[in-house]
């Protein structure tokens, strides 16, 4: 079932594979692990439901199409779905994007304005959003940034202006302990290590590998600058909802972290 | 049309018209430049992008390395069908789950009893290929008889993509890696073709576009961790999905012009602060 997250923000959450075993976390026992636990690397989907109209940001992955479209359900009923964004083309991201739209044949599809070749992923003919494009769904709006940390290039983030949500996509996720599902961090059992930011950016964002440390670090500092969140919804890890812009300068540690001591692993 | 590329590996090209999108409109007349004099493979009448696939022919079958996007979906299968004389696939592998290489999956009959599906995944159903034999990066693999090794990539667009070296013709199958820009007429151009090389704005241009990541990093890294895949494998060409392939000594200047774009995109962005 979905969570709220605020008013008329909610988190619907996929599980996907336990990674134990993949990530060898038996054998390396990071200070995060739990042994008693599986551990997740989700995906994570939101929808923002406003006095007018809703939207759903991403649809998670095609394993679990049942799943999201019964949480749609419950959370939109007679209201319908007026749009559907796709922060990227990832499968994971926007597998459902079909079985969504057939479900809500009036929504609206949004797409990234970025990138060049968007009839290849059969956005063509979505609306396209770009920084700044907003969306007002009655009281609340929604608006659009190009994403800064990224894996392809037709990408978009999002902002929830009341409830100053930043929506992340690939950046800041992290494994978390199998407990700890649809959990806000401040929740968990065990405190928050930036490990498990390290651990999910080296594998998932796997050229931090290759950055030149201090670029990365201004340019965190740049987007604190421009968003200073409140809350974090990252679309492969736990809700954060205090001290969000914490997290934000953890993240200036995680690429010296990721030079000195290499790529932990890969994902696939 | 299927390019021989070397003795059984063949490169079947697909394009993608991208239309002339100003960005590198140097005179200001709304248009680029129509005779391309800056060499970055877009005039006048828009640019080209490869969207291909590569057909390996094994002791024990045909195997397709990646299978097109669904905007070319007729076209791969014509051209499967014609380079297999109508028997089709024996097995598909796929560098990554991404729409424009794994968008044919199920028309190439791929993961029926038939035509065994390759896929490097550590959650294959959450990537939409639940029927996907699974292999790991780091891993060597016997794939109708042929053996490949799956290689952790420097240039990717996502987390799980593999390039796959073929170790019986040294072809490294390199995705996303290793792409240019060309212009309409150099459509089955491999590095071969070209009277001096494949032009290095073309190159840079595509990287920037899409290795949008490339901005953040110290290129000494990525030449470092390039040195290393081509001082362990014995590369005889490059075979990427979004440019011409690149075939012996072609590869040692392709590189070196890599990394000056690499250099490039990395000096010419600056945070926004």
């Amino acid at each position: 079932m979905p969570r709220q997250i605020a008013d008329g923000l909610y988190w619907i959450y996929e599980a996907g594979p336990d990674r134990v075993e993949r990530f060898e976390l038996d054998r390396r026992d990071p200070d995060w692990y739990d042994p008693d636990h599986e551990v997740y690397i989700p995906q994570c989907a939101y929808l923002v439901e406003g006095e007018d109209e809703t939207l759903l940001f991403d649809t998670l992955s095609p394993a679990c199409t049942d799943h999201v479209l019964d949480a749609l359900a419950d959370l939109v009923g007679d209201r319908g779905l007026d749009y559907l964004v796709v922060s990227h083309p990832d499968v994971p991201h926007a597998g459902n994007a079909p079985a969504i739209l057939d479900a809500y044949p009036d929504a609206e599809l949004v797409a990234p304005g970025y990138g060049n070749d968007h009839e290849l992923y059969r956005l063509g003919e979505a609306t396209h959003v770009t920084e700044g494009d907003t969306i007002d769904l009655g009281d609340r709006v929604v608006e659009f940034h190009e994403a800064t940390f990224l894996d392809a290039p037709v990408s978009v983030w999002m902002t929830d202006r009341r409830t100053d949500t930043l929506f992340t996509v690939d950046w800041m996720g992290f494994p978390h302990l199998g407990g700890d599902a649809l959990r806000f961090v401040d929740e968990t059992d065990r405190a928050f290590d930036v490990e498990q930011f390290v651990e999910f950016h080296s594998r998932v964002l796997f050229w931090y590998q290759y950055v030149d440390v201090e670029t990365v670090q201004r340019e965190v500092d740049a987007l604190l600058e421009k968003f200073d969140p409140s809350i974090i919804a990252p679309s492969h890890g736990l809700v954060i909802r205090e001290d969000a812009t914490d997290y934000v300068e953890l993240m200036k540690d995680v690429p010296g972290i990721v030079d000195r001591r290499g790529r932990v692993g890969t994902l696939g | 049309m299927a390019v021989e590329l070397t003795p059984t590996v063949e490169w079947l090209p697909q394009c993608y018209p991208h239309e002339n999108d100003g960005r590198d409109d140097h005179d200001g007349d709304g248009s680029d430049s129509r005779d391309d004099h800056d060499g970055d493979g877009r005039d006048g009448d828009g640019y080209h992008e490869h969207v291909s696939v590569y057909l390996v022919r094994a002791d024990d079958g045909d195997i397709l390395i990646d299978s097109g996007s669904v905007y070319h979906r007729e076209a791969v299968q014509a051209s499967v069908d014609a380079a297999t004389d109508e028997t089709g696939l024996d097995a598909l592998v796929l560098s990554h789950s991404d729409y424009p290489h794994a968008g044919n999956v199920s028309p190439l009959g791929a993961a029926s009893d038939d035509v065994e599906l390759v896929a490097s995944s550590g959650s294959p159903a959450q990537q939409g290929l639940p029927a996907a034999r699974t292999v790991s990066i780091g891993d060597e693999e016997r794939i109708r008889g042929r053996r490949f090794s799956f290689v952790d990539p420097p240039l990717a667009d996502r987390s799980h993509t593999t390039w796959i070296y073929d170790h019986v013709d040294g072809v490294l199958f390199t995705a996303d890696g290793f792409g240019a820009y060309h212009p309409p007429e150099r459509c089955e151009a491999t590095s071969a073709d070209f009277e001096d090389e494949i032009p290095a704005e073309a190159v840079f241009e595509y990287h920037r576009d899409n290795l949008v990541w490339l901005r953040y990093v110290d290129p000494a890294k990525i030449r470092r961790a390039l040195d290393d895949i081509f001082g362990t494998y014995d590369v005889t060409a490059i075979a990427p999905v979004h440019g011409h392939p690149i075939v012996g000594t072609d590869i040692d200047s392709y590189l070196e012009g890599f990394y000056d774009a690499a250099e490039r995109i990395a000096d010419e962005y600056e945070v926004d602060v």
